[in-house]
């Protein structure tokens, strides 16, 4: 499998390229890293938070998706593939979570302090928290499927407003908020190019993490629920 | 020994590079033989159908 390869070695070279490349004043060789306003040293969290952030909403929509295509289809695997995806998609929502709280603490001081964009992430947590709570109440397998795909479609309209609008509108610490001078280092490209290079080999090399663990992931809930059923 | 453990003092960076180096293999590793193992439970259950 060349995927695998290249999703080993990608994220091999961001993590290696995004810790370990100096943050300097004025970047003149290739491996350095201008320094960003606010955040300097600390920056580099961008290669390992943002994309976290970005997987809980391409996981969510993953799971919209086939949610969607369950109601229409009404097929137990779609409904599996849509939990897959919530799943990982809240642990990643977990994870930007505590490392954003982690950065809080040594860029800000505390460790929350519930600034818009982490009352926004809580907010997440607790609807698709509710998702899972849901899903956990119900027995019958097709009522289950069903009112958690409703569920799951209405749950995704929040996301976008959560993550990046209400976020950006609203006075905060978190850069890119309304009182920032720019949207955020991400959006206004205050990197510049061997860091926006390494950022964005960071997304790709997320998002084929993601949906290897996502296709693992479903393919062992069909089949554990099929062998427990014993319908092979 | 000695400067490396002084260099490592200055420029504690590279243990958190390492760290995340083990966890990234770690991670990698683990999902490899999941996937190896669902792949074999694929085979087992195309085997019993045919």
């Amino acid at each position: 499998m060349i995927w695998k390869t290249v999703l080993f070695i990608l994220m091999l070279f961001v993590i290696i390229a995004g810790i370990s490349f100096p943050i300097v004043e004025n970047p003149a060789h290739w491996y350095q890293f201008p320094v960003i306003p606010g955040l300097e040293e600390k920056a580099k969290i961008i290669f390992f938070h943002v994309p976290t952030a970005w997987l809980t909403v391409v996981a969510f929509l993953v799971s919209t998706v086939y949610s969607i295509k369950y109601l229409k289809n009404k097929d137990l695997d779609d409904d599996a593939k849509a939990i897959a995806a919530a799943q990982i998609g809240i642990m990643f929502c977990i994870l930007a979570t505590v490392t954003g709280s982690i950065w809080a603490k040594f860029n800000w001081g505390s460790y929350w302090n519930w600034d818009p964009r982490e009352t926004s992430i809580f907010m997440l947590l607790l609807i698709y928290g509710a998702f899972f709570a849901l899903r956990s109440a119900i027995e019958v397998e097709e009522k289950r499927a069903a009112l958690s795909a409703v569920y799951s479609i209405i749950a995704f309209v929040t996301v976008p407003f959560f993550i990046f609008i209400m976020p950006r509108i609203m006075t905060g610490l978190h850069p890119g908020s309304a009182n920032d001078t720019n949207a955020g280092p991400v959006v206004n490209f205050k990197m510049n190019g061997n860091m926006m290079l390494v950022f964005f080999t960071s997304l790709i090399a997320f998002t084929i993490l993601f949906f290897w663990m996502w296709t693992l992931n479903y393919k062992s809930i069909i089949y554990k629920d099929k062998l427990t059923k014993n319908i092979l | 020994m000695e400067g490396l453990y002084k260099f490592l003092e200055t420029n504690s960076i590279y243990i958190v590079l390492f760290i995340v180096l083990v966890i990234w293999l770690g991670i990698f590793l683990f999902l490899q033989s999941m996937d190896k193992r669902i792949k074999q439970i694929e085979k087992e259950i195309k085997g019993s159908k045919a």
